[in-house]
């Protein structure tokens, strides 16, 4: 195991956070990277800073490791503050005591896999059978054990990405970061690592912050998400409550596919918990404000796949409506379904059917609880 | 950290400053020497004004010479670098790699060496070709090298080979699916050339143009060499004359330099503008494979006038000299007495030839060694740092692009004269020559290395721990080794080649071996020059066989 942060990651007593970032504001000259970032990580937790490019999550990231110098904020790590503003504190990277995986693998050509794993163990002075001990180790964990004596422009872009992992654990950092490493891979290898460094990640019990803008990366690897845009956090939440639950339309349109309905609110028609919302064309659809407050005018998302068509008329009184089919776009595991909903369209992703001819009359229905309303809220 | 980014800024602006001082500082006394229109013998000026401009148009036979030797080399330089880069990159000649590096020979061999060769072979008197030409039973003499046309043919063959590099890159950068098109659309092979190629590729050869013929304006040894005996003077050689000759012209010939590096700026400027606004071709900068066009048996002919061209420009400048250096006088047909190994020993004895090639060697290293560390540290502070004031300091470095060397040297004598420390005519004063006017060489190799080492490489040892000067010693300097020996390698040679500035600059106890050629060349023997001449190549030589075998290991360990 590596060696503990204060606050050890199974721990019950003391729940304090192992990174914490405060305000955190960079600028690029007057060009804004990262606009106000407030986020914590717990000691052990994978947390994802997940957004478009140029959504700041990079320069974040490069803020904690030390590589950009912010303009404004506190970032603290095991308590300790590494960089701070107010106090005139910016600790060099390299005395942080972090490692970071980049996302060009930056695997030094000019060195062996071994030399590579072993330079941050080097630089910490340690012996050379402790070295060989523990890079062996390394490489076994990420099973490049035989490639020991290669150079870097002998492995293939998957090789180099796992040297880049076992280099960045190897001398038991209290943090790893992830720059979007994955993404140089091909799509399938991308899938397997995607697993792999969970795993790992959970086997080290190491805390680390992992930047990417793959929805499904973040989906699949982080036990918290910091969902990020033009610089400032739009959400933060578990997996689950990022796609099940988004705040904002930003959220609900990037975490998957939803539609998005806009109307007026109407109290005098809300019943049994649920919010009623009636659209310009005079649509009305339930759905659950899930603590958030309902204001005279909102959004509703409805995720593409909760979306159900049917030939007959389905049972229950609510959110099913006649609809017409648009146009059917096969797409292999499902089918996409574009339908005239009043004056606006909608899409609906069901498991591949019979195809539905354009033109052609069903049902549309959707479960009041998957009608989420957006806003601010105790979610 | 905030600490350190102050010694960038402090370490950053001094080069910088250094830098400015080099260049800025010759070209003020060049302009000042140009406007002075007072008495010649008192420094500073009495008085200014244009007069020594305006008295440049006694000398209207000069600019006409400069602008026919120019023009002619121009269109020989395209024309050889057009046929050349066509066949060499758009056809299946055999053996095209080979040839494509073998272009570069003849800019190795310099300028000067071709001269000295052509001169041998084609005075109308005793060259070799007209002696054949009378052993054949000809008349008179078959060429003659000391004429405008031959002065041109020489600069086109060893100055031109920029031509053939800039239409060669042309070449390879279009995609070859904007031709392939046209001819799915339709087209004839002949329309797909006259409506596609030739369009996409006529801004690129047009900046090709101007800038060949902005280097042909500067061009000096060659008019030197072949024109002197007849006293057919160019710009550059008018300007060197008038320095030389005694009472100097100093005012007219600063008026004179300045004018053509008012119009050599305004060429390059030119070809900026031309570059940037009408090639649609390198904008990718993505090199394509372009579609070898099947000659088939007519690839022989081909292969022939490769062949050909690097036996004019190569194989034979270099028998020549050869043939020659090993005779007491030279002639096409040497009786066996007249054979000897006298012109080399003699070359390698003679005390005035090995303190001057010493010199060379000791002002080479020296020149390539302080070049690094400075060219290094602009290279770094243009493209690498964020500092404000990068883009200017690019330009000033840039500048001595613009300026002939001659030129250059000229006002760095006239500033250094009156330099309060007594540098004058030492090789300090050539070692400051030459940092300067290697500027812009030394900075684009060492950028070239700079920009192709992807930063996370070092951020990464950051990360695991590493401090700053650990970093430096296990990956910053592993890393750019190799470019940095190249880059220090090119410097060497380009210094112990080095003629315009050195001539100028160069006082009797500080000589140097290239403009000791030509003294040698017009004062003593013409089989005594080959000898030295050959032996400056094979110093030359040596230097690019280190060289390519470095790039050689650079390429075969790809850096990310």
């Amino acid at each position: 195991m590596p060696a503990s942060p204060p606050g050890s990651p199974r721990s019950f007593s003391t729940p304090s956070p192992h990174i914490e970032v405060e305000g955190l504001e960079l600028y690029y000259g007057s060009v804004p990277a990262v606009r106000g970032v407030n986020f914590n990580v717990m000691p052990g937790e994978q947390l994802t800073l997940l957004g478009p490019s140029g959504c700041g999550k990079t320069t974040t990231l490069r803020a904690v490791a030390g590589l950009e110098q912010p303009t404004a904020g506190e970032i603290r790590i095991g308590g300790v503050p590494v960089f701070s503003s107010a106090q005139k504190i910016n600790i060099r990277a390299e005395k942080r005591g972090l490692s970071m995986v980049f996302q060009s693998y930056a695997i030094w050509p000019h060195m062996t896999v071994f030399d590579n794993v072993a330079y941050g163990l080097r630089v910490r002075k340690a012996g050379a059978t402790e070295i060989t001990e523990k890079v062996d180790r390394a490489l076994e964990m990420v099973q490049m054990r035989e490639f020991g004596g290669r150079r870097a422009s002998q492995l293939s872009g998957g090789q180099q990405q796992r040297v880049a992992l076992a280099r960045a654990f190897v001398f038991q950092p209290s943090v790893l970061l992830f720059d979007e490493p994955l993404s140089n891979l091909d799509a399938k290898l991308r899938a397997d690592m995607r697993i792999e460094l969970r795993d790992l990640q959970h086997r080290l019990g190491i805390t680390s912050l992992y930047v990417t803008h793959d929805l499904e990366e973040a989906l699949a690897m982080s036990d918290r998400i910091v969902v990020m845009r033009d610089g400032l956090v739009e959400q933060i939440g578990t997996p689950d409550e990022i796609y099940s639950l988004p705040r904002s339309e930003f959220v609900a349109d990037f975490i998957g596919s939803a539609n998005l309905i806009r109307g007026r609110h109407r109290p005098d028609l809300d019943s049994d918990g649920l919010t009623a919302l009636e659209t310009a064309t005079g649509q009305l659809i339930y759905g659950m404000a899930y603590g958030r407050r309902a204001r005279p005018e909102m959004t509703v998302s409805v995720r593409t796949v909760h979306l159900r068509i049917s030939q007959e008329r389905p049972a229950g009184e609510r959110n099913v409506w006649p609809v017409k089919i648009e146009k059917t776009v096969f797409q292999g595991d499902f089918s996409q379904i574009h339908l005239y909903w009043g004056d606006q369209r909608l899409v609906a992703r069901c498991a591949a059917m019979e195809p539905l001819a354009a033109g052609r009359d069903v049902y549309l229905a959707v479960e009041p609880r998957r009608v989420v309303l957006l806003g601010a809220g105790n979610s | 950290m905030g600490s350190w980014f102050s010694t960038q800024k402090v370490a950053g602006y001094g080069v910088a400053a250094i830098a400015a001082v080099l260049v800025l500082y010759p070209v003020y006394f060049l302009l000042q020497a140009a406007f002075d229109v007072g008495d010649p013998q008192v420094r500073p000026p009495t008085a200014y004004g244009v007069d020594n401009f305006s008295s440049l148009l006694q000398y209207p036979q000069i600019m006409l010479n400069t602008l026919t030797v120019s023009l002619a080399a121009t269109v020989m330089a395209l024309m050889f670098g057009s046929l050349m880069a066509w066949i060499l990159t758009r056809t299946n000649v055999p053996g095209r790699r080979l040839f494509e590096q073998l272009m570069a020979v003849p800019y190795y061999l310099t300028p000067l060496l071709g001269a000295l060769a052509w001169s041998l072979l084609g005075q109308p008197e005793s060259g070799f070709i007209n002696g054949i030409w009378r052993a054949l039973g000809g008349q008179g003499h078959l060429i003659d090298i000391n004429t405008p046309y031959g002065i041109a043919w020489v600069m086109a063959l060893f100055e031109g080979s920029v031509a053939f590099v800039m239409i060669a890159a042309l070449m390879k950068s279009m995609d070859p699916s904007l031709e392939e098109a046209s001819q799915v659309i339709g087209a004839s092979r002949i329309r797909t050339i006259m409506r596609i190629t030739l369009p996409l590729v006529t801004p690129g050869v047009l900046g090709a143009a101007i800038f060949v013929f902005a280097e042909m304006l500067g061009s000096f040894a060659v008019a030197l060499v072949l024109g002197l005996p007849t006293r057919y003077y160019v710009i550059t050689t008018a300007i060197y004359q008038m320095i030389q000759q005694y009472p100097p012209k100093i005012q007219v010939a600063a008026a004179m330099g300045a004018s053509l590096f008012a119009v050599m700026w305004a060429m390059l400027y030119m070809y900026r503008r031309v570059v940037m606004s009408g090639s649609y071709v390198t904008i990718t900068g993505k090199a394509f494979r372009p579609r070898l066009l099947d000659v088939g048996r007519l690839r022989y002919v081909l292969l022939g006038i490769c062949l050909l061209y690097l036996f004019v420009a190569v194989v034979l400048p270099l028998a020549t000299l050869f043939f020659a250096s090993l005779q007491k006088i030279a002639t096409i047909f040497p009786t066996a007495e007249n054979f000897t190994l006298d012109n080399f020993r003699t070359a390698m004895t003679m005390n005035a030839v090995r303190s001057a090639l010493s010199n060379s060697l000791l002002l080479a290293f020296g020149t390539a060694t302080i070049g690094i560390v400075l060219m290094g540290l602009l290279a770094w502070l243009i493209y690498r740092s964020r500092l404000p004031g990068g883009g200017m300091i690019e330009y000033i470095v840039m500048f001595p692009q613009a300026v002939p060397r001659l030129v250059f040297a000229f006002g760095l004598m006239w500033a250094w004269v009156v330099f309060p420390i007594p540098i004058y005519a030492t090789l300090w004063l050539l070692l400051i020559a030459y940092l300067t006017v290697f500027l812009p060489l030394g900075v684009r190799t060492i950028a070239g290395v700079i920009l192709q080492i992807d930063k996370s490489l070092e951020e990464c040892a950051q990360m695991c721990g590493a401090s700053w000067t650990f970093r430096v010693r296990t990956v910053t300097i592993p890393l750019l080794r190799p470019g940095l020996v190249a880059a220090w390698l090119l410097l060497f040679i380009a210094s112990v080649r080095e003629l315009g500035a050195s001539i100028l600059l160069m006082g009797p106890h500080s000589k140097v071996i290239t403009p000791s050629i030509v003294e040698s060349w017009f004062g003593t023997s013409s089989e005594l020059t080959a000898a030295l001449a050959l032996i400056q190549t094979l110093v030359v030589a040596l230097a690019i066989i280190v060289l390519v075998a470095v790039t050689r290991r650079v390429s075969a360990q790809p850096v990310d």
